[in-house]
């Protein structure tokens, strides 16, 4: 089933301005968040999502439509006007992104995050903050991300700036995965990677799928993302615009992108 | 002019440029931590130093105690100043705007300097202790025991936050901190209280500098600019971000200083520091932009 | 009513009120001009010095205010600008008021030697080399011979009697000021001005539109570095006697820059209001802190400096635009209701 927003009146008072009834006791959601950058223009115009625990929710809109924002908003890095981020039914709106990692969240941002002039080691262990009081904890987290992706142990004394692009974003998904966390946030993992490394990305994706996270994936490579998806929803101008299964949407994929491509 | 200069004068002069670059790399470390980790130029970092060259004064004058030790308690006081600092000005206005933090500073470069002159007056002040005037003979070449003590209480200095930054995951973090500042953030480093840190021992660098300077050098309460100068010298020689790299732009200027000190007239010895700066400036040009441009 | 009526109506109203806001500035320069014979004549010193502060924040303001490049050495170019009337005056005998431009020109090179190595850089690196070459110069006058080193020099005086004398530096500082502040405003709703203040609000688009950036600000500098040039001639000879402590005190970069802030960055109006206004703000704070009984009345001068550097953070703090910061709010709020 697939809504539009635009379908259903203003002002009826439900949690998603679609009017699917989404239970956000579980899992990673925002109400209502009205946000911008400057005092004089809006970024996100009331915009409602869900991210159902253990599943894939992809957000898909043109450039500009907001996309990042809204996980700037959700990670804490932005402020919203007004609306509320909820983890599991609590509000955590105001709790800022470094305390975020211990609630079990985690960021992939957009474009490359390695810190470059430190080795691959160093910057898995800035992953690892969290257990900086415990050199064993952290040094066996460390162990487990050298076991999970035994390339970044061949690369440990390397400087993170000296690797390539899909190798930086190898350390970047190493780094995220050093707190286990098990809402992960990921945006447009795949742009300005080589085929090859695309999809490898997306089969990490998938993995952390198999494992029971919750994952909010923003992507521009609708085709990709989709696949991956259980619940898509889409933006545009800043607003929500069209939601549903995936099912709902694999057939519409053709007319959406093309839509967007008038922008 | 060259041919009267012995050579032992010449050794000597390396030497003591050796030495004194040693303390300008320390009390450039400050400037440089500020600009090359939280991107915050600090206009008042020379008048930090001129306090610590008067907290030696008065520990020494009242309390008797020998400027070494008051190198020890500069630490804890000017890390203290630094934070407060940080809390009450730097961080309310740093992020927002640049000509803001510039002007903040600069009123704290106006408070600090003119109360320095309501407390102790424009005098020139000399700290003399046991070993103000004894100096090593080696071979003829004189060593100025104080020049010695502070050089070796700088290289300490610089030894210990080159370690820090290097080896230790605080140090790890506020060079990642310098790197990408969101990324670090999202890493679950609260960058706020880390800058806290940064800013304090920024500070506590300058005040143990003004300490170690008040042993070598007479001092009053307007000629920092003297030190500004320098220090921010070596910062644009050295480059942002690396200790190692600022100690060898100290070592450099202090034997250029030296050296040049033994071919002109004192006050020239600006001319050149003037000049190395204008050539520093014009060549490294926009490798100095500093660390805040990159973000998510 | 047609719409080319209204546009009539309205470019009729908008020629009508600039008229009168001509009119008024006419109105107080005049009354300004009839001052100087009817009051008494430490008055006239006064008026004389906030006239010569104007003209100084001003200058300033032009680069540091439009474009947010804090010149924070201000001083140099007014130092240099009276050392070149005192020295071309005594050591070599040129008349006093061909020393004036002259003195203008020298601060103009010496601006482009900081103007150069610095301006191409972000503007914190300009405004550290600001506080550095405003030391260095003076030790360098301090140090030269033909400076007169720390002595100073003695200008000759003019021939008049004391009251003649000031308002005679009066009308000069009076008349410069008046051409500052109508160059400022000039600058101000010109493609200059346009073009510094995109500096200020984004460096690197305005440099990517093609705006030549380093020359405009190199522009701004030189003009108020002339600027403070002539003033500092003048003041030399207003003051017969300079000598590098005073001529070159930190002071004056101070106040010019709180100056320039407290009235508003980067507005024509900014200094006429911020340098009464902190003129007497001083003598107020100086008659309050005479009555504190611990203080006592001989308050040395580095008191109103610790004051100002205070004023200037809260100033940067709480209310970055100033004077007409609030003044602009009000008159938002009046045209939104
Ligand atoms: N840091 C920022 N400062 C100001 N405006 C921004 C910033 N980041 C994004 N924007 C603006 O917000 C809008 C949405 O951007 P974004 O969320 O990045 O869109 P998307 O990720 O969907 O491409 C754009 O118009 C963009 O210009
Ligand atoms: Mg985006």
């Amino acid at each position: 089933m697939m809504r539009h927003a635009a379908d259903v009146p203003a002002g009826s008072g439900r949690p998603s301005p679609n009017g699917l009834v989404a239970d956000t006791s579980a899992g990673l959601s925002m109400r209502g968040v009205t946000a911008g950058y400057y005092s004089h223009d809006l970024v996100l115009n009331n915009v409602s999502l869900l991210a159902r625990p253990g599943k894939v929710t992809v957000l898909l809109g043109p450039n500009g439509s907001g996309k990042s924002t809204a996980l700037r908003i959700l990670y804490g890095l932005l402020r919203p006007r007004s609306g509320q981020v909820l983890l599991d039914g609590r509000e955590i709106t105001a709790v800022p992104p470094h305390r975020r990692l211990a609630l079990g969240m985690a960021l992939l941002p957009q474009g490359r995050s390695v810190f470059p002039e430190l080795t691959v080691q160093e910057n898995l262990e800035i992953g690892g903050w969290l257990l900086m009081r415990d050199r064993r904890r952290l040094s066996a987290a460390l162990e487990a991300i050298y076991a999970r992706y035994p390339l970044l142990k061949e690369w440990r004394q390397k400087q993170a700036g000296s690797l390539s692009g899909g190798q930086q974003r190898l350390v970047e998904i190493g780094r995220m995965m050093m707190a286990s966390p098990r809402v992960i946030l990921i945006d447009e993992p795949s742009v300005g990677l080589a085929p090859v490394i695309v999809d490898q990305v997306y089969e990490e994706i998938a993995r952390l799928k198999e494992e029971q996270r919750t994952i909010l994936l923003v992507d521009q490579n609708v085709r990709a993302a989709v696949a991956l998806a259980d619940y898509v929803y889409t933006l545009e101008y800043g607003r929500n615009n069209l939601e549903g299964e995936r099912g709902a949407f694999e057939d519409r994929l053709e007319a959406l992108i093309k839509s967007w491509l008038r922008f | 002019m060259l041919t009267t200069i012995s050579l032992s004068l010449l050794v000597q002069a390396l030497i003591n440029g050796l030495l004194l670059g040693l303390v300008y790399t320390l009390i450039s470390l400050g400037l440089s931590l500020t600009l090359g980790i939280m991107g915050v130029v600090n206009v008042a970092h020379s008048t930090l130093i001129m306090l610590g060259s008067y907290l030696a004064l008065e520990l020494l004058q009242r309390l008797g105690l020998d400027p070494i030790i008051s190198a020890v308690v500069a630490v804890p006081v000017f890390f203290l100043i630094g934070v407060l600092l940080e809390r009450l000005l730097i961080s309310r206005v740093a992020r927002t705007s640049q000509t803001t933090g510039l002007l903040v500073l600069f009123g704290v470069l106006v408070v600090i300097e003119g109360a320095a002159i309501l407390r102790w007056t424009t005098d020139t002040q000399v700290l003399t202790v046991s070993y103000t005037n004894a100096s090593l003979t080696l071979d003829g070449i004189a060593i100025a025991v104080p020049r010695l003590i502070a050089a070796v209480i700088a290289l300490a200095l610089v030894v210990l936050l080159d370690t820090f930054l290097r080896s230790t995951l605080y140090g790890k973090a506020i060079r990642a901190m310098a790197q990408n500042r969101d990324a670090a953030r999202i890493s679950g480093i609260d960058t706020d209280r880390l800058s806290l840190l940064v800013f304090g021992l920024a500070t506590a660098t300058a005040g143990i500098g003004g300490v170690v300077l008040a042993m070598i050098f007479p001092f009053d309460p307007q000629d920092h600019y003297r030190w500004l100068a320098w220090a921010f010298l070596v910062v644009v020689i050295g480059g942002l971000g690396s200790i190692r790299n600022t100690l060898l732009a100290g070592l450099l200027i202090g034997l250029i200083e030296t050296v040049s000190s033994i071919l002109f007239p004192f006050q020239y010895v600006y001319f050149i520091v003037y000049l190395l700066l204008v050539v520093a400036l014009l060549v490294r040009g926009q490798g100095l932009a500093g660390s805040q441009s990159r973000a998510l | 009513m047609s719409s080319a009526l209204l546009e009539r109506v309205a470019t009729g109203a908008r020629w009508r009120s600039w008229l009168y806001r001509g009119l008024g500035a006419a109105a107080a320069v005049g009354l300004l001009a009839l001052l100087g014979v009817l009051i008494p004549l430490d008055w006239v010193t006064t008026l004389s010095s906030v006239f010569m502060y104007i003209m100084l924040a001003e200058g300033w303001n032009i680069l540091g205010g439009y474009a947010g490049y804090l010149n924070f050495g201000m001083v140099t170019f007014f130092g240099v600008g009276a050392y070149t009337a005192g020295v071309l005056c005594t050591q070599y005998n040129v008349h006093p008021l061909l020393t004036i431009p002259l003195a203008g020109s020298v601060a103009t090179v010496v601006a482009l030697l900081v103007g150069v190595p610095a301006l191409r850089l972000r503007g914190v690196y300009f405004a550290i080399l600001t506080l550095i070459i405003s030391f260095l110069t003076q030790v360098l006058v301090t140090n030269l011979g033909i400076t007169g080193g720390a002595s100073g020099i003695y200008m000759p005086a003019l021939p008049f009697d004391a009251f003649t004398n000031e308002q005679i530096f009066y009308y000069a500082f009076l008349f410069l000021m008046v051409l500052t502040v109508l160059l400022a405003f000039l600058i101000e709703h010109a493609r200059f001005g346009y073009a510094l203040v995109a500096i200020r609000e984004d460096e690197d688009p305005a440099e990517i539109l093609g705006v030549r950036t380093t020359w405009l600000k190199t522009q701004a500098l030189l003009l108020g570095a002339c600027i403070a040039g002539i003033a500092g001639a003048i003041y030399a000879f207003h003051t017969s006697y300079i000598e590098p402590q005073g001529t070159f005190s930190l002071d004056i970069s101070i106040d010019v820059v709180l100056m320039s802030l407290v009235g508003g960055l980067g507005t024509w109006q900014g200094p006429v209001i911020g340098v009464p206004l902190m003129l007497v703000t001083a003598q107020v704070l100086r008659i309050l802190a005479g009555e504190l009984p611990f203080l006592g009345t001989a308050l040395p001068p580095e008191f109103d400096r610790v004051v100002f550097g205070v004023i200037l953070i809260l100033v940067a703090l709480l209310a970055p635009s100033g004077v007409m910061g609030l003044v602009r709010r009000v008159r938002g709020r009046r045209l939104t209701v």
